[in-house]
């Protein structure tokens, strides 16, 4: 049932066909603009850090068109909008689970904007720019498993952040709130190896982490074989921490709905 | 009478870009430029003099909201043209703004999270109403519809027959010489259109506003408007006094005669039987020169008659008659 | 015109009242976007704290660049933005027409009825911002200097004003344009930063059909003495000019649009 959900989250997209032309042009633009940035930065030096410009170029397409591919918006405006009118009542109507239903229906969505926009927006770029291999097979497979990690992590952050819209009664704020949080902690854009080594140390360990630095920092070797499984660990207890938050909001919220009336 | 509005073989044609459908329809509807055109209104003529209360009427598709939007400038005829106040609308449509009102039963013009008086106020402001003048008006109106208990309630709880009700006042606070209310009964409860249909019938008695009222209700029109213009698949055709209308299409009226002793089967040459109850039977009468006085006649004084019932139709048989009229003659001809 | 400065003031009054109806959500979102774009400034910070240039222009010079950016955008789009991007329903559901029959101008309407104070934490960090750089950054500021920053800064605001107005008022032709308004954000977050990291041809583009250059690196690096592609020394003077000119060109297309509106579509 749930598999069904998620096909269909695919072929609903695929007919807004002007929301494809904008996002792809959106989507290359921003990796575009960071991949301008790097090359700016990095036009008198070879290495920053151990870092070389190549491997910047590769930390942008990755963190882009890839692991930024999928909508963590619209799910939680969907969830702040839906649990805050009370719509959302009609699958408490239904034998489903509403959370995994979500989910679901998120990874059809992740498969179209993947094969959309992600991929295309990758191929493009990198064959204008080129793009690293993994640093090796074992991180190359490793990545895969950081990359699906790094997915249900974001799904459950804006799952939560759009369950918290019913307390507070705006998903609006909510999103530009996170938005700024990604932005500067979750390594999607700026790796956390050029912040200051103390307050580097902090971030690796939040669970934004995991959206963004720690898939591409494996993918690009940067982390021994200790290190990866250390954190894959780490993350793996992050997403059980998260879904538990989301199931029990989530629980707290149905309750409030059905008792209350929304 | 002066003509107040006019309209001489207004048309108005759509063009409408062909969208062909699926995916493969989608690419093509990019690189196509095919049109197809709808025509929503073809060759419309009528005049409507100063203080006139007309009903526009119709069925869905039928042109009445295209009419409408030509008449107060919103949209310019393909062909033909359109008189207002002895302008021409789209023209001069700020100059004409100021002499309208206008009422949208769909879409409000009313501020959803503030008071009614606050959006009355901003329309003083828009319209430049004298404050004498605007004062007196919302006493006036607002005592008529009673709004008083509800001015200073925020519109997005007010129900919606009460909406309605501040709608209409709001459109007429600047004295504008025609109304145009566009479905203003739509939705609201039997009590609400009755206020409603009561208000401006008044309004265009005592003040003599003009008034073009476009609706699917007929007893709107029945309460309101004496004359009534019937637009179908674009074109005009009916524009008459209502009880014209009647008279064209025939009355059919039902007679129901109540006896003291079952006079047992019962027909009669001036009357259809439609339904024999026994002790009371129910008749048609078909034509028009036929009166009751005739079936009585006919009926005489041999019968032991207790009581009578004599129905005149009503709006909605009269137009559906006319529709069923011309869909027999377009089928058989 | 009369008419204007009766009815003007009182539609901010309105739309400002209705809007502070919801004190706590309003309060939270200004903050919440404050805080975003903080964020985003901080990111090029760290940057540069270990890079120490970005095209040859230092933290404070890139402050000044981006704090002008956002203090036009905001200033532009508080009297454009949810206002005609929310043309096309006002379009579909045909509630536009409510303001056609009304006597007065249906974009001053529009623009007014809802002139954003959403963005005052945009703009209150931009201000912020440019207050610091403008003492940080190494000009010599006399009132000539100062008087340019105020006029490229209006002009850059309505440069942002006419795009968005523009874009909007094709809902009255094609009757989408939410795809529009993704495209010129995605030129938006480019003009963000200083033009010459680009390619040649970008540079180009954003002087020129996509004129975002004008809202922010051209008048700034005029300022800051640094070179400017295309235009050069001619960039200072068309920076100030390039508002009121794209103001004309959208009251043009904004008449053109209506027209259309009326004359023919569904």
């Amino acid at each position: 049932m749930y598999l069904a959900f998620a096909s269909s989250a695919f072929q609903t997209q695929l007919a807004y066909r002007g929301q494809v032309w904008a996002s792809l042009f959106g989507s290359a633009v921003h990796v575009f603009a960071w991949i301008a940035i790097w090359m700016s930065v990095y036009q008198d030096t070879a290495s920053v850090d151990g870092v070389t410009l190549p491997q910047m170029v590769t930390y942008a397409l990755i963190g882009g068109p890839v692991l930024t591919a999928w909508q963590w918006r619209r799910l939680l405006n969907l969830v702040g909008n839906s649990v805050t009118s009370g719509d959302v009542a009609i699958y408490l109507l239904k034998p489903l689970r509403y959370p995994l239903y979500l989910f679901a229906t998120e990874c059809g969505n992740l498969f179209y904007r993947l094969a959309v926009t992600g991929l295309p927006v990758l191929v493009i770029v990198a064959l204008v720019y080129g793009m690293l291999p993994p640093a090796s097979l074992f991180h190359g497979l490793l990545f895969i498993a950081f990359w699906a990690l790094s997915f249900v992590i974001m799904f459950l952050i804006a799952a939560l952040c759009g369950l918290l819209a019913f307390w507070l009664l705006t998903a609006f704020s909510l999103e530009w709130l996170l938005q700024g949080i990604l932005m500067l902690l979750s390594g999607t854009h700026i790796p956390l190896w050029f912040f200051p080594d103390a307050v580097a140390a902090i971030i690796k360990l939040l669970p934004v982490a995991w959206v963004g630095y720690h898939p591409i920092a494996v993918y690009l070797g940067k982390t021994s074989v200790t290190e990866t499984l250390i954190y894959l660990g780490l993350g793996l207890g992050w997403a059980l921490l998260l879904a538990a938050a989301v199931s029990a909001l989530w629980r707290r919220a149905a309750l409030r709905i059905t008792v209350q009336g929304g | 009478m002066s003509t107040i509005i006019e309209a001489r073989a207004v048309s108005k044609r759509f063009r409408q870009h062909r969208r062909f459908p699926g995916l493969r329809g989608a690419i093509r509807t990019l690189f196509t430029a095919e049109y197809s055109e709808v025509a929503a209104v073809t060759d419309v003529s009528y005049a409507i003099s100063q203080g006139e209360a007309v009903g526009y009427l119709g069925p869905n598709g039928a042109g009445k909201s295209t009419m409408i939007k030509m008449l107060t400038g919103i949209l310019v005829p393909t062909s033909g043209a359109v008189s207002v106040l002895g302008r021409t609308p789209h023209r001069e449509r700020m100059t004409n703004a100021r002499e309208i009102g206008v009422v949208f039963g769909q879409r409000s013009q009313l501020w959803w999270d503030l008071p009614v008086r606050d959006s009355f106020e901003l329309h003083r402001r828009i319209y430049g109403i004298a404050d004498a003048r605007f004062t007196a008006n919302l006493d006036y109106l607002s005592d008529l519809l009673d709004l008083g208990p509800f001015l200073d309630r925020a519109v997005r709880q007010l129900s919606l027959g009460q909406r309605m009700r501040a709608e209409i006042v709001m459109a007429l606070l600047h004295d504008p010489k025609i109304l145009f209310l566009d479905e203003p009964t739509i939705g609201l409860d039997v009590v609400a259109k009755d206020a409603v249909r009561r208000f401006l019938t008044r309004v265009n008695r005592e003040r003599g506003t003009t008034i073009i009222l476009t609706t699917h209700d007929l007893q709107d029109i029945e309460q309101i408007c004496p004359r009534l213009i019937m637009v179908d698949q674009s074109r005009l055709i009916f524009d008459g006094d209502l009880r014209n209308l009647r008279a064209t299409l025939g009355s059919r009226r039902r007679l129901t005669l109540e006896f003291g002793a079952d006079p047992g089967s019962l027909t009669l040459r001036t009357a259809l039987l439609t339904a024999d109850e026994g002790l009371r039977k129910h008749y048609l009468l078909e034509r028009e020169d036929i009166s009751l006085v005739d079936v009585l006649t006919e009926l005489g004084n041999g019968y032991d008659l207790k009581d009578i019932a004599f129905e005149e139709p009503n709006i909605e048989e009269v137009i559906r008659t006319f529709y069923q009229g011309r869909d027999a003659a377009r089928a058989a001809g | 015109m009369r008419n204007a400065i009766r009815v003007i003031p009182f539609l901010v009054r309105l739309y400002v009242k209705s809007r502070l109806e919801y004190r706590g959500a309003f309060l939270l979102a200004i903050s919440a976007q404050f805080f975003s774009y903080a964020c985003g400034y901080a990111a090029i910070w760290i940057l540069l704290q270990k890079f120490e240039t970005l095209g040859g222009w230092d933290w404070p010079e890139l402050a000044l660049l981006f704090s002008f950016q956002l203090l036009a955008y905001s200033m532009g789009a508080a009297l454009s933005f949810v206002q005609f991007r929310d043309l096309e329903e006002l379009v579909r559901l045909g509630t536009f027409d409510t303001l056609l029959v009304k006597p007065f101008s249906p974009w001053a309407y529009l623009a007014f009825s809802g002139l954003n104070i959403g963005y005052a934490g945009h703009i209150a960090l931009a201000a912020g911002l440019m207050v610091w750089s403008v003492l940080q950054v190494g000009i010599d500021w006399s009132l000539g200097s100062a008087l340019y920053l105020l006029a490229a800064l209006i002009s850059a605001a309505l440069v942002n004003a006419a795009l968005i107005t523009m874009i909007g008022a094709s809902a009255f032709i094609f009757v989408q344009s939410s795809h529009l308004y993704t495209i010129f954000f995605g030129f938006w977050e480019l003009s963000r930063y200083p033009l010459n990291i680009f390619p040649a041809g970008l540079q180009w583009l954003m002087i020129t059909f996509v004129p975002l250059g004008f809202a922010s690196f051209v008048p700034v690096a005029h300022l800051l003495g640094k070179d400017i592609p295309v235009l050069s020394d001619l960039g200072g003077l068309a920076a100030p000019l390039a508002g009121p000119l794209l103001v004309l060109v959208a009251m043009a297309h904004w008449k053109y649009a209506i027209s259309r509106y009326q004359g023919g579509g569904g």
